[in-house]
């Protein structure tokens, strides 16, 4: 696109090549590197708990991606992104669980792939339910109706209704070998990373695709100013609409990957904490980016990482700090002054950070 | 004293019958419909146009203008940006035998006139309303203005004067006539010859009225070719066409190497945004006035200026290995393993990104002529690893006759002739060319024809001369050159291109021909200048109060003291004073080539010249100025003259 920066000599003849991502060598050379570091380096190299790291990476990016579709691109405030998610984990669960499946679909391994795509759909629909709100208000009464999403959905349908199904108490748990990928049974955290790492490229190349359609056109442009985009001829309601359902797919598809990681789903993994959760990783990364939500995902869960780990090493000279729940109040205070100081400090988030290294060095020697 | 190229000789002669519509078919025919002819950045992408496209626009064109009653010979005048179909007209004139004629795009309207009526131009290509109008408010005083012809229709539904008529209206009668006369198109491009006059072009002129040059299609391509033995370029290249066609280096490598070589031809969107579209293209080849090559150094001497710390360090340290590695090269030294290292290292740091920005990444060879340049622009692109080369010519041998070959440069010399060309200087010192590029004559004007063209030379009215190692070296117009207090011989250009070194100096314009010392009128740089003082918390409303500030005046003054620097005393700018308007090729100052009619403002400023040479420290100014849209202000200004300190 013309606003990204192109070496001098690199021009375009047809619209399809000015749209084009991979322009220059250089990004060749970078994605292929990308991609070997993904596929290759990180799997073999890293231990089961590093995989683990990367693996909540993933999934944070998942679950974030469609917060920033609806905050960052369509400037619809969601808080109530957890309920979706857990939506997701829920009908996969399920389906896995008590749908009578035929045994070749098992054998071939084809039951969790099926129930990721009906969890993506089921969310998809959730999420629009509670997209209808949209089309009449916004702002502060937006972040109601999807805070509303929330209580109904996780401490209500979920809790009170949903996991008493099959008299199993709050917790659906997965038996071995249920959760498998055509031949092979996610059982380890090597597999785990690589079905994060498949889930979360292929989510992103769909976004950043979309983006760049007239769908994503649509949503920038209501983003920007709902009032023009309508006037342009944008039918709003039916964009919202669409934001709404994609947003709900990926949470779908990004709590149907996070049961293979826990082996069971309980509500308490979907609690509204979640939904501001992911709304900071935006903060932090960088609304309206897609490089911010894997640099914020980056960020907090390593920060988390980092803050655990700290705990654990002072615990041997102060022990109270090892009891049970502490670490949340760490860690929610942690997370509070890190968006209180990227607020102050780095309003755009770490993407315009990385955007202005990048700038840096393509205005070299120059300052503009 | 004689020099001639000898080593070229044995190559191929252009036909004495070849025209440039013949060559332009020949090509169409070798590159088709796989190969792009032109480009136009339209809407945010390169449009590309084939050369089967170029010969379809072209062939309806010429038959459409013959429909309109063109005849062998008629002239066509042309006028408006660079864009595909002032090409198209151009070629297709050619092709249906007329006379190209091309005005520049800022002409005002008397020039505009002038050039109508002086070549009996009988239709005039306009590119949309502007031209339009400008062609209606002269339409009536120029009696042999037959059509006027349009090709942007933005503005142009209100106009029902009958004799207008838009491009798309004059291909359609082509293609009319072509359905009577299948092949008359072929037939047209077959009858011509070489020795017929393609383009009449009217030069700037320094002193006088413009006159027009008659060239032959026979001189353009010799022309074309001759450049092209000393620097060959491929069909796969890309040049960028944004600077005048009226000016004969852009026809120069439009038609004359653009046909003959078949690169693509590629044109900005708009004129504003010719640099940033030169950078995206990435020329394989450039040819430009000094003044856009001056204009680059001054962006990045400010944009350095601006720059953070590091990136400072980073540039001053590439830089000093730049021109040490440049010097070598001029001097003809070796250039040592470490200094080679150095210069890689130089090249990897800043090299590569700044020619980046400039857009000249690709540049396989640059070339400035037209006006003089000075040497620290010179050395400043070599230093940045641009095969930078001075070339020599004018409008009268089709472009240019003498350029300097790779790794055989100085930078105050313009190198050795182009193949075919014969340069000697005469007893006066005047530079006199043969070649079988020069022109047949003025349009119109046997005396000045008499007087340019003897037995086949041309006289140039450039003094100069041929140093030790055979280059040319012009000295300067030869009613411009000064004879100093000392008695000797001084160009006063080379004073004011090194002045124009600094940023902070857009024009300056040298006095001192028999007077006792040497001063200066400069015109400050309003954006640059303006920045500083904003930087300074200076305030200011005008170019006029910017211009006359003590500090403003401080700053000009420790600009002169570095121009100074290496000079005899007799040589150095001892007065000078900040002008209140930039100079302007409007007011008549400048040609449109920018180029400075120094005869003109010593007459128009002659009480500023007056007081730099008595002792008064102020010029009181009462006068009025013309702007662009024809509005007029009078202006009363103390104009301060300063001193510079040795």
């Amino acid at each position: 696109m013309s606003t990204t920066w192109l070496p001098c000599g690199t021009y375009h003849q047809s619209y399809v090549k000015d749209h084009g991502w991979w322009q220059t060598s250089f990004v060749y050379g970078k994605m292929t590197l990308l991609v070997i570091v993904l596929f290759i380096i990180i799997p073999v190299f890293c231990g089961d708990y590093l995989l683990s790291i990367a693996y909540k990476i993933g999934y944070t990016i998942l679950a974030a991606l469609g917060v920033q579709l609806l905050i960052g691109y369509c400037g619809q405030i969601t808080l109530g992104h957890a309920a979706f998610v857990a939506v997701g984990s829920y009908t996969s669960a399920m389906l896995i669980l008590y749908v009578p499946w035929p045994n070749f679909l098992f054998s071939a391994g084809l039951v969790y792939p099926i129930s990721m795509i009906a969890a993506g759909f089921a969310a998809g629909l959730w999420s629009v339910l509670f997209g209808l709100p949209s089309a009449r208000v916004k702002g502060f009464y937006l972040i109601m109706t999807t805070m509303a999403a929330q209580w109904i959905t996780v401490p209500l349908v979920i809790t009170q209704y949903v996991s008493r199904i099959g008299g199993r108490g709050h917790y659906f748990s997965l038996p071995p070998g249920t959760i498998s990928i055509g031949p092979w049974a996610i059982d380890s955290d090597r597999k785990i990373y690589y079905l994060m790492i498949v889930l979360v490229c292929l989510c992103l190349l769909a976004m950043a695709n979309l983006l760049r359609s007239r769908v994503g056109r649509a949503w920038i442009a209501i983003r920007d100013n709902d009032i023009a985009a309508e006037t342009l001829g944008v039918n709003i309601v039916w964009y919202k609409l669409v934001a709404f359902f994609v947003a709900g797919f990926i949470a779908g598809i990004a709590g149907s990957f996070w049961i293979s990681a826990l082996y069971f789903v309980s509500p308490e993994h979907f609690e509204f904490f979640y939904s501001l959760w992911w709304v900071g990783v935006i903060l932090i990364g960088g609304v309206g980016s897609l490089h911010g939500v894997v640099f914020g995902a980056m960020f907090m869960v390593l920060v988390e990482e980092i803050l655990r780990n700290g705990l654990v090493a002072m615990g041997g000279w102060m022990p109270e700090l090892m009891l049970v729940g502490k670490f949340d109040y760490f860690r929610d205070s942690a997370f509070g002054l890190a968006i209180i100081l990227f607020l102050i400090y780095e309003p755009n988030g770490i993407s315009y950070r990385y955007w202005q290294i990048k700038n840096y060095f393509n205005l070299w020697p120059f300052s503009y | 004293m004689q020099h001639e190229d000898k080593t070229h000789h044995d190559n191929i002669e252009i036909p004495k019958d070849l025209t440039i519509p013949k060559l332009f078919y020949q090509q169409v025919q070798n590159f088709g419909k796989d190969r792009v002819a032109m480009r136009e950045k339209e809407f945010g992408i390169w449009r590309p146009i084939t050369w089967n496209d170029y010969l379809k626009n072209v062939k309806y064109l010429a038959l459409g203008l013959i429909s309109l009653g063109l005849e062998e010979g008629d002239k066509v005048s042309m006028i408006g940006d660079n864009r595909p179909e002032g090409l198209w007209a151009e070629m297709a004139t050619l092709c249906a035998r007329g006379v190209g004629v091309w005005l520049f795009q800022d002409c005002l309207i008397d020039e505009v006139r002038y050039i109508i009526d002086h070549s009996d131009t009988k239709f005039l290509f306009g590119e949309g309303q502007e031209e339009v109008d400008k062609a209606i408010s002269i339409f009536n005083e120029c009696p042999k203005l037959e059509k006027v012809i349009w090709d942007d229709p933005k503005g142009m539904r209100n106009y029902d004067e009958s004799y207008l008529i838009s491009l798309k209206e004059v291909q359609q009668l082509g293609r009319e006539l072509e359905n009577e006369q299948p092949n008359l198109f072929e037939e047209m491009i077959n009858k011509g010859h070489g020795e017929e006059v393609a383009l009449l072009f009217y030069t700037s002129g320094t002193t006088a009225l413009p006159k027009g040059a008659l060239l032959t299609h026979h001189n353009m391509l010799s022309m074309g070719q001759h450049l092209m033995q000393v620097d060959p370029c491929h069909e796969t290249d890309d040049y960028v066409s944004y600077l005048p066609f009226a000016w004969i280096g852009e026809q120069m490598m439009s038609i004359s190497c653009g046909i003959q070589v078949g690169y693509t031809l590629n044109f900005p969107e708009e004129p504003e945004t010719a640099q940033e579209n030169i950078r995206e293209i990435g020329p394989h080849v450039m040819f430009a006035p000094p003044r856009l090559y001056e204009q680059m150094t001054r962006t990045v001497q400010v944009k350095y200026l601006d720059a953070t710390w590091i990136k400072r360090k980073f540039y001053e340290f590439s830089t000093w290995i730049g021109y040490k590695v440049a010097n070598l090269k001029f001097e003809k030294k070796p250039v040592l393993w470490y200094w080679q290292f150095l210069e890689w290292l130089a090249y990897v740091m800043v090299q590569k990104k700044l020619k980046d920005h400039l857009g000249l990444s690709r540049v396989r060879n640059a070339y400035t002529g037209g006006a003089a340049m000075g040497p620290d622009h010179f050395r400043f692109f070599h230093a940045l690893g641009v095969n930078l080369k001075q070339i020599y010519g004018q409008t009268e041998v089709a472009g240019i006759s003498v350029v300097h070959r790779d790794g055989d440069i100085k930078f105050d010399t313009v190198g050795h002739p182009i193949p075919g060309t014969e340069v000697e200087i005469v007893e006066d010192g005047e530079i006199i060319t043969r070649s079988p590029s020069v022109f047949l004559g003025y349009y119109k004007n046997p005396e000045a024809t008499e007087k340019t063209l003897q037995n086949g030379w041309l006289y140039s009215g450039d003094k100069g001369f041929i140093d030790d190692d055979g280059h040319l070296v012009v000295f300067d117009r030869t009613k411009d050159v000064f004879t100093l207090k000392d008695g000797k011989p001084f160009a006063p250009q080379y004073l004011e291109t090194r002045l124009k070194f600094s940023p902070y100096i857009k024009d300056s314009w040298v006095i001192g021909d028999e007077r006792d010392y040497i001063s200066a009128v400069l015109c400050i740089d309003y954006s640059v200048v303006g920045k500083w003082a904003d930087e300074k918390k200076i305030n200011y409303t005008s170019y006029q109060e910017l211009s006359q500030m003590a500090e403003v005046y401080d700053l000009v003054e420790k600009q002169i003291r570095q121009a100074n620097r290496d000079l005899p005393d007799v040589a150095k700018v001892v007065k000078f004073t900040n002008l209140y308007k930039e100079l302007d090729p409007d007011d008549d100052e400048l040609t449109r080539t920018r180029k400075l009619r120094r005869a003109f403002v010593e007459k128009r400023y002659e009480e500023i010249v007056d007081a730099l040479y008595s002792d008064q420290d102020a010029v009181h100014i009462d006068t009025t100025i013309k702007y662009e849209d024809g509005r007029e202000q009078r202006i009363k200004i103390d104009l301060r003259i300063r001193e510079v300190k040795m």
